[in-house]
């Protein structure tokens, strides 16, 4: 072992704050520093990640006080598989804005790494903690820092994006903080295991109502339906990287909050079917509305709103075989969707209202990088030789299981509207016959482009090879589904 | 004096506590003001930090720590100390969600001039 779990959140929590004090020493450190934080916190994520494979979960007490009166992390299977996405995540977003904009300056930059270390600590933070009120202040820390981050570029909109993602989140903690106080005034514990493991004792009105509250607050974050508005907004005015950041890191530990609450926590009848709805509603109505955007950018943002519909519905199917499929859709939505992010912004770089109609033949300006959309456009939709056909496949044989004809149906419709709206994209990079788009264009720096490169080669190799990660899917499938184990793991743990 | 009085008051603050949380709320989605906003969520919040003390307290209880009372023995109770401890985190994660909020306002009244969320809305609201 190199490390324990505690690192995760205490490494870039210190490094965020020593990044200003680095840069009065030499400035290139601000740029230098989140680099090495996430590489070093990467190979440790791996590292954890290989000895929980077969010695079983990892928890660790923070302070000395054992569960249930202390803080205890859990870096089990399925928290330690997406810790590890997120880290990687994090790593390639740095890679991709190291330069990103020649004129960003130092002071932004500055500014920049900070709020995207504080925002990978919260939500690492939200996937390892194993007590609810610490995972209230972890949706905090990465709330606040992702309002800094959609305000980034002043010349925008983006404080108008950013002041309705505020507000949103606040109310969303006003409700998520009343609902942890409701579980405590009933049973008097705070930590996950112990509310799981006394849950049945409480008076089942109480239940639903946190319940509701719970769901409502973490569904603002998740950007389930109707909860979205902030979504679209704060995807297109923030700068590119953070969009992938947004759709790769935060709304996958606002999803993992909603699983653990509804898997391990609640024993609540009707709540995985309540997922399946509003993940179908959710699916349906975002794919709806990103077949009518303009903007490269808000269509990007409905797609990935859909995409997490998606990832609920698989959950909501409450077998092991639909968690596995939900799992390999957020990964395969993390590395997709940060490719279309990161191809994207460069496509759109210098048109002013970042309008698909303004892509007309980029295909012959940029070669590399459009190829790189198109490529990320074929995976997301589903086709064969790419990484998305096998998460799809495996989300509509659970489907399947579980005799769910009509749902199957319906996803195989809207993978239909997801055909077109990408493909009227990749069309216009490539049809010669339109006139030529008048935009310079932005050549992409070696940064970005080794960047994007890895995430296209990822893409092929899970597409042609996916048992590189079909173990590590099972084994958190797995994890996730035994919840008594969970609730004993973390119990009989003593200092 | 009346005990029923006194169970009716010990609900009061729990009514009171939520009644407050509910204008904040109301003040947040229905003013028009972009200040008026960020006050109406900055109340919300202290009304729901008074419903957590409320939560945590004992009649008749000393504050948690090794008070006087508690150690001579005239006074068993102690009130619970978690929800006090949880609501100082969560008074410093209001203010600083009011601080970033209200530095947005700033930048926004100096990019439109107005402070009327009903004039801003170059976004779908």
């Amino acid at each position: 072992m190199v490390g324990t779990p505690v690192l995760f959140i205490a490494i870039p929590l210190l490094a965020a704050f020593l990044i200003p004090l680095l840069g009065m020493i030499w400035k290139e450190l601000v740029r230098i520093v989140p680099g090495l934080v996430l590489i070093y916190l990467l190979i440790l994520a791996v590292n954890l990640l290989d000895h929980v494979m077969v010695h079983g979960p990892i928890i660790e007490i923070i302070a000395g006080w054992a569960p249930p009166i202390g803080i205890n992390l859990v870096f089990s299977a399925f928290s330690g598989f997406l810790v590890t996405i997120m880290i990687f995540l994090g790593l390639l977003i740095w890679l991709y804005s190291y330069r990103f904009k020649k004129n960003v300056g130092y002071e932004p930059a500055k500014k920049y790494f900070l709020l995207l270390m504080m925002l990978i600590t919260g939500s690492v933070g939200i996937v390892l903690t194993g007590d609810i009120f610490n995972m209230f202040v972890f949706i905090e820390i990465t709330g606040i820092s992702a309002y800094g981050l959609t305000a980034f570029y002043t010349g925008r909109d983006s404080a108008e994006a950013s002041f309705k993602y505020l507000m949103l989140g606040s109310i969303a903690s006003t409700f998520l903080l009343l609902a942890i106080m409701i579980i405590y005034s009933q049973l008097g514990t705070l930590n996950m295991a112990d509310i799981a493991n006394r849950i049945h004792t409480m008076n089942p009105t109480y239940k639903i109502i946190s319940l509701i509250f719970f769901i409502t607050a973490l569904g603002i974050e998740a950007e389930i339906f109707p909860l979205n508005g902030w979504a679209p907004d704060a995807y297109s005015e923030a700068p590119g990287p953070v969009g992938a950041a947004f759709a790769g890191i935060v709304v996958k530990a606002s999803v993992y909050a909603i699983i653990r609450y509804i898997f391990t926590i609640f024993d609540v009848d009707g709540a995985f079917n309540f997922l399946i709805i509003i993940g179908m509603l959710t699916l349906i109505i975002a794919e709806m509305a990103a077949i009518r955007q303009e903007k490269l950018k808000r269509m990007l943002a409905y797609s990935s709103i859909g995409q997490m519909g998606l990832v609920l519905v698989a959950f909501g199917f409450g077998t092991e075989e639909g968690v596995y499929a939900a799992l390999f859709l957020m990964l395969n939505h993390a590395i997709i969707k940060s490719l279309l992010f990161f191809s994207g912004s460069y496509l759109v770089y210098n048109s002013k209202d970042k309008l698909i109609a303004e892509m007309n033949g980029l295909g012959k300006k940029l070669p590399i990088t459009s190829f790189l959309f198109a490529l990320g456009a074929f995976a997301i939709i589903g086709l064969p030789p790419f990484a998305g056909f096998w998460s799809k496949l495996s989300v509509l044989t659970a489907a399947a299981d579980k005799n769910m004809i009509f749902i199957m149906s319906l996803i195989l419709f809207v993978s239909l509207i997801e055909l077109v709206y990408y493909l009227r994209v990749v069309n216009r990079l490539y049809n010669s016959k339109e006139k030529a788009s008048s935009i310079e264009v932005k050549k992409p720096t070696a940064n970005a482009l080794i960047t994007m490169l890895v995430l296209g080669g990822l893409i092929l190799l899970i597409g042609f090879y996916p048992d590189v990660v079909t173990g590590v899917l099972h084994k958190a499938s797995a994890a996730l589904m035994d919840k008594s184990q969970y609730i004993h793991n973390v119990l009989s743990i003593n200092q | 004096m009346d005990n029923a009085l006194f169970d009716l008051l010990d609900y009061a603050v729990y009514g009171t506590a939520i009644l407050v949380m509910l204008i904040g709320i109301y003040g947040a989605l229905a003013k028009k003001s972009l200040l008026k906003i960020v006050i109406g969520l900055s109340v919300s919040d202290s009304g729901l930090n008074m419903l957590i003390v409320a939560i945590g307290y004992l009649k008749g209880g000393t504050a948690p720590i090794f008070s006087p009372g508690y150690l001579d023995g005239t006074n068993k109770l102690m009130v619970d100390p978690v929800p006090q401890a949880l609501v100082l985190t969560a008074i410093v994660i209001g203010f600083g969600v009011t601080a970033v909020a209200l530095a947005l306002v700033i930048r926004l009244y100096r990019h439109h001039g107005t402070l009327n969320i009903d004039e801003i809305k170059n976004l779908k609201w």
